[in-house]
């Protein structure tokens, strides 16, 4: 009797599994117009923000409610430099995309300087740091020619193999690698231990601030990568590309299963918390929903989400 | 008063029966005695015992699995029991962790645990202040504290006489319990406290001494008890029960034993792993290979302190001046919950994962080669077979610490530091860690070993003594007893030289010469908003014309309300991401619907406040972060916003852009809102309320036991915080005279770096309004410097962003000073 719901449990991106499919079943019964090319679009989108939302795994995963806020400032930023320093030539892209991803390395390893040596709450460290950002993209905006996408990347973010998208590979092969990372090393382990447990990681010897570090320049380079990719897919940069990123990198890390507060994360949960996100948005969409619901909806479920997992949180604190 | 007629016919307190499991640990098993009125009860136990969940059930904090409580001849229902009704019966605890909020005043202290005096006028504060003043110079003379100065100022001593002095002026007071109340009070505090400890016995009070200064406890005290494994194992009048016989029913059989082990011929010493001086030791200090060293001294004398430098010696990560380590360390904690136990795990990934942390980052883990390696480790420590499947949490105490031994076994370091590890087990553990011990030495491990439990030192080579925080004495095996150690400790403590825990506790409290530098500080964000101003109005003279002004703040406005929200929020250790998504929903609602339909209007916005403030308990009954759950609702806001109007429109109600025009006395509106709203939060953080929430910023556990509901404080911390974005929503409506649902999302950061640089601190309980005000207008007048200056807006941004970083730099480095 008991079993199954023990198992959901100790498997908690199967929820976000059972998500899915529940809204795909109800959209195909209820709708004509929720066609199988839509799915691919809906795979598509979910890719885009699994990669961000992979790296923001790994910051909350470091625990005490850390969470990377400067992931959408990156993603701009990095579409940008992307289409700004390739100028749309593949010859171009072998210099941006070294300097994306320094971009991303740095910023993740400036929040970590800020959360660690200055013991600023990650939040604000990662906020300001991401205003810092806004500003370079501001700027980079003022220097933005053309609109020329250097055909990699062009295949990369945008084209098909077998009727998949070629970007759903990319994102299920992340995961596939965050997720042997966080199980079957030594790192994941002890990320996930510093999550439970900073004092008990600390004393059972864990480098805290190497474990932290790297998770937060993970975090930074997957948004640089991101960014690059998005540009591609949608053809050019723009100011406030990354803002959707916000929330809804955090809301399919949290929906996913991994938990808020840290010490468990799951990539391929994050990756089906993705997918459920965007399947939610394209709901509304198809339902005729406008924009400011489809954003209130956002915002409840993951509220929601939060609200019932907090029970399990709180069991474990007694 | 006491309550003589009943109180005299019946002991102030009678326990039957009490038993209090947490899963498999009995804390309290049976409990059953009294305490008559005027009687001096000393409380003696090792750690683990069970007297603080004994006292946490006294005080209404536990309520008991089993057995009933009666006070003063009255039978009370233990399940219906609560820090409320205790307070009320006139049952009062001094608690061991100091249960002060810091960053609340003397007398705050003394209202947020006993309210409802003082009248409803403002003249409540006197009243406190008087309260507290009488009542610390009853108890301690000449005690040179400031009632009017925050806690935080004061040193360790002074603040554990507030403590007691809180508890002891108590009118109603029937039953006082003090835990370990002296442990920093120096001779003639500590002869003060028994004075006063003694009149109020004489007065009728019945006193509950808990202590680990065992001479103490003798001198108090007619009676004692002594609790072991949760069970009252003594209970007899102190002049018939000499000190060590105290001793033996507090440790019981398993150290019993140790004193029949045959004493060991001292150790087959191997190379130095160790070696000590400077800071830590009196004279330089080297530990071998082979040896078990064991860290005595009273508790708190500096043993736990050294062992943690130890650790971070070995592990190499901090240099740690005066410690040199050579071999690799494991630590077993004793305080398995806070620093040992890894909770979502179980009992194979809590056992390896000191050998994992120790390895390279990236080496490939094999769970089944894993659980291989930690058998035989499990095996050495007995942890039953059927158990290493289990979730740690299931295990019970005993049995998690023989998972925390055997981690530090597997990851076969050269060093085993021990911090108390067999506190709160039973003896058939302890027996079982004795042999492991022994046998780590015989290895050529070296065992440093902390112990709450002096007698478990006979089992060590040589013995440190710590007083504090030095090393002052080595006692070598052939002298080792448990007397020698005990009175070599309180020789030590009663020679009083004073050491680094002494010149802590002096340099701790800020005196005159760091008061200054802090009050300084304060003035920081004064002194930026008028340089500031003074910079553009020498860019441009029309700035300081009442227009002129007129114009700069009303562009500032809006955001000094947010930030006055963004500030009660911080002030409960929280951050607000929806606050500025919040002022923007207020500004649509007042630009639309309170427009064309004033009363739908009106409804609309308290709807949305209530909604606002609902996230507030939302977020302390499940537990979830702040952030992210105010992040989520800023979508919210948004999206209703943005719902009801898609594209920038509508129009201010014309009373609201009347009142945007109101001059009083040539001053204009916008100067008036600023002072109005520092005036209102000024008033809503120095009134009772205020004290309340910035105490649940700064101390919740201890506020809560004091009988306030946490969910109540964080209602109204939102809803406060709803209401000046609402404020603020309304005044760009005004200023505006039309809406815009993304004009507030700007606000957010912003208000977090005006609370920032207004002095608040981010880890909540110091909220400061003026300072926050004066923090709002100068990243509001930054915009418009720039603009003066012919900078681009394009820099607005970072040049918020790194002035937030660069104060937040500043602060990290005067706190590290300090």
């Amino acid at each position: 009797m008991r079993r199954p719901l023990v198992w959901l449990r100790m498997h908690r991106w199967s929820f976000s599994a059972i998500g899915i499919l529940l809204l795909w079943a109800m959209l195909s019964l209820a709708t004509a117009r929720f066609s199988l090319n839509s799915l691919s679009g809906v795979a598509s989108s979910a890719s885009f923000l699994a990669v961000a939302a992979i790296g923001q795994m790994f910051a909350v995963a470091t625990g005490g409610g850390n969470v990377d806020l400067s992931i959408p400032s990156v993603i701009t930023l990095s579409a940008f430099l992307t289409m700004i320093v390739s100028g749309g030539s593949n010859a171009g892209l072998f210099a941006a995309l070294p300097l994306v991803l320094a971009v991303g390395l740095a910023t993740g390893a400036i929040n970590a300087l800020l959360i660690l040596w200055l013991r600023i709450p990650a939040i604000i460290a990662t906020l300001a740091v991401g205003y810092v950002l806004d500003t370079a993209a501001l700027l980079a905006n003022r220097r933005f020619t053309t609109f020329a996408v250097s055909p990699i990347l062009r295949t990369l973010a945008s084209t098909h193999i077998a009727g998949v998208p070629m970007i759903l590979l990319l994102a299920g092969a992340l995961a596939a690698c965050s997720a042997a990372l966080i199980s079957r090393t030594s790192y994941g382990r002890t990320l996930m231990a510093l999550g439970q447990n900073e004092v008990a990681a600390s004393l059972a010897g864990a480098h805290v601030g190497r474990i932290t570090t790297i998770a937060f320049m993970l975090s930074g380079a997957l948004a640089a990568i991101d960014g690059a990719l998005l540009s591609a897919h949608t053809g050019g940069a723009f100011l406030g590309m990354g803002r959707p990123y916000l929330l809804q990198s955090v809301g399919a890390v949290v929906v996913g299963g991994t938990l808020i507060f840290g010490g468990s994360a799951t990539a391929l949960g994050t990756l089906l918390g993705a997918v459920l996100l965007v399947l939610i948005v394209t709901t509304m969409q198809i339902a005729g929903l406008p924009g400011g619901v489809q954003d209130m909806v956002q915002g409840v479920v993951i509220i929601a989400v939060l609200a019932a997992a907090g029970a399990g949180l709180s069991r474990r604190s007694v | 008063m006491t309550h003589p007629a009943p109180g005299l016919a019946h002991p102030v307190l009678r326990l039957d029966g009490i038993s209090k499991a947490y899963g498999r640990t009995r804390a309290n098993q049976d409990l059953s005695f009294s305490v008559a009125a005027g009687e001096i009860v000393g409380l003696i136990g090792a750690n683990g015992a069970g007297k603080s969940t004994l006292m946490r059930i006294l005080s209404g904090i536990t309520l008991p699995d089993a057995g009933w409580l009666e006070i003063s001849g009255t039978a009370i229902d233990p399940r219906r029991f609560s820090p409320e009704r205790a307070r009320q019966i006139g049952i009062r605890i001094v608690h061991q962790e100091l249960s002060l909020c810091a960053s609340l005043t003397v007398a705050e202290n003394f209202y947020v645990e006993q309210p409802g005096q003082g009248g409803l006028g403002p003249t409540w504060r006197r009243h406190y202040e008087r309260l507290a003043e009488a009542s610390l110079a009853a108890i301690f003379p000449e005690n040179g504290i400031h009632v009017r100065r925050p806690v935080a100022t004061l040193s360790l001593p002074q603040r554990q006489m507030v403590e007691v002095a809180r508890a002891g002026v108590d009118p109603k007071l029937r039953l006082l319990i003090l835990d370990e109340p002296s442990s920093s009070l120096d001779m003639r505090r500590s002869r003060e406290l028994q004075n006063f400890i003694a009149a109020r016995a004489a007065a009728g009070v019945a006193v509950i001494f808990i202590s680990h200064k065992l001479q103490e406890v003798a001198a108090v005290a007619k009676r004692v008890l002594v609790m072991r494994n949760g069970r009252l194992a003594l209970d007899g009048e102190t002049a018939a029960i000499a000190v060590p016989q105290m001793i033996a029913a507090m440790a019981g059989e398993a150290v019993q034993d140790l004193e029949q082990t045959q004493r060991k011929s001292g150790a087959s010493v191997g190379r130095v792993l160790v070696e000590t001086e400077g800071p830590w030791a009196r004279s330089p200090l080297a530990l071998h290979a082979g040896e078990i060293i064991g860290l005595a001294g009273l508790e708190g004398s500096g043993q736990r302190e050294f062992l943690r430098a130890l650790q971070r010696a070995g592990a190499g990560s901090h240099s740690s001046a005066g410690i040199i380590c050579r071999g690799s360390v494991s630590f077993v904690a004793g305080d398995r919950a806070t620093e040992g136990v890894f909770p979502l795990w179980d009992v194979i990934a809590n056992a390896t994962v000191g050998r994992i942390a120790a390895g390279p980052l990236l080496a490939w883990l094999r769970p089944m080669a894993e659980q291989s390696a930690a058998t035989p480790f499990l095996d050495a420590v007995r942890l039953p077979p059927e158990r290493r499947a289990s979730p740690i949490l299931e295990l019970s105490g005993g049995n998690q610490q023989k998972v925390l031994m055997a981690r530090a076994l597997i990851a076969a370091a050269d060093i085993l530091l021990l911090d108390d590890p067999t506190r709160g087990v039973d003896v058939a553990v302890k027996r079982d860690f004795y042999a492991l011990i022994r046998q780590a030495a015989e290895a050529g491990k070296l065992v440093i070993w902390y112990s709450s439990e002096t007698i478990e030192f006979l089992e060590c080579h040589r013995v440190v003594l710590f007083h504090e925080g030095v090393a002052r004495r080595v006692l070598n095996a052939s002298t080792l007893s448990e007397d020698a150690i005990i009175s070599a400790s309180f020789a030590e403590q009663d020679a009083g030289a004073p050491g680094r825990a002494a010149a802590k506790a002096r340099t701790s409290p800020p005196g005159s010469g760091p008061l200054s530098r802090d009050a300084l500080f304060a003035l920081v964000p004064f002194l930026t908003t008028a340089l500031i101003f003074v910079v553009i109005a020498a860019l441009n003279h029309n700035a300081a014309t009442m227009f002129g002004i007129d114009l700069l703040l009303s562009a500032a406005v809006p955001l000094v309300l947010v930030s006055l929200g963004q500030m009660f929020v911080v002030g409960g250790s929280e951050i607000d991401l929806g606050v500025g998504a919040f002022a923007g929903l207020a500004n649509v609602l007042s630009a639309t619907f309170l427009v064309s339909e004033p009363l739908l209007g009106v409804v609309t916005l308290l709807l949305a406040v209530g909604a606002y403030a609902a996230l507030g308990p939302l977020i302390q009954a499940r537990g979830i972060p702040a952030i992210v759950v105010t992040l989520g609702a800023s979508f919210v806001w948004a999206g209703v916003g943005y719902a009801l109007q898609p594209t920038p429109g509508g129009s201010a109600p014309g009373w609201l852009s009347a009142a945007s025009g109101v001059h009083l006395a040539a001053i204009p509106a916008s100067v008036l809102a600023v002072a109005l709203a520092a005036i209102l939060a000024a008033s809503l953080n120095a009134s009772r309320m205020g004290v309340v929430l910035r105490g649940f910023g700064a101390n919740p556990r201890a506020v809560a036991q004091c009988g306030w509901s946490p969910l109540a404080a964080s209602l109204l911390r939102y809803a406060i915080a709803g209401s000046f974005a609402l404020l603020a929503g309304l005044t760009m409506t005004a200023i505006n005279t039309a809406s815009d649902i993304n004009a507030g999302s700007s606000y957010t950061l912003l208000s977090v770096a005006a609370v920032v640089i207004g002095g608040s601190a981010l880890i909540g309980g110091r909220i400061a309004p003026v300072g926050v005000v004066c923090g709002a207008l100068s990243l509001s007048l930054i915009g418009s410097l720039l603009g003066f200056l012919g900078v681009s807006t394009d820099y607005d941004a970072a040049v918020q962003g790194g002035l937030l970083i660069a104060i937040l730099v500043l602060r990290a480095m005067e706190a590290r000073r300090a």
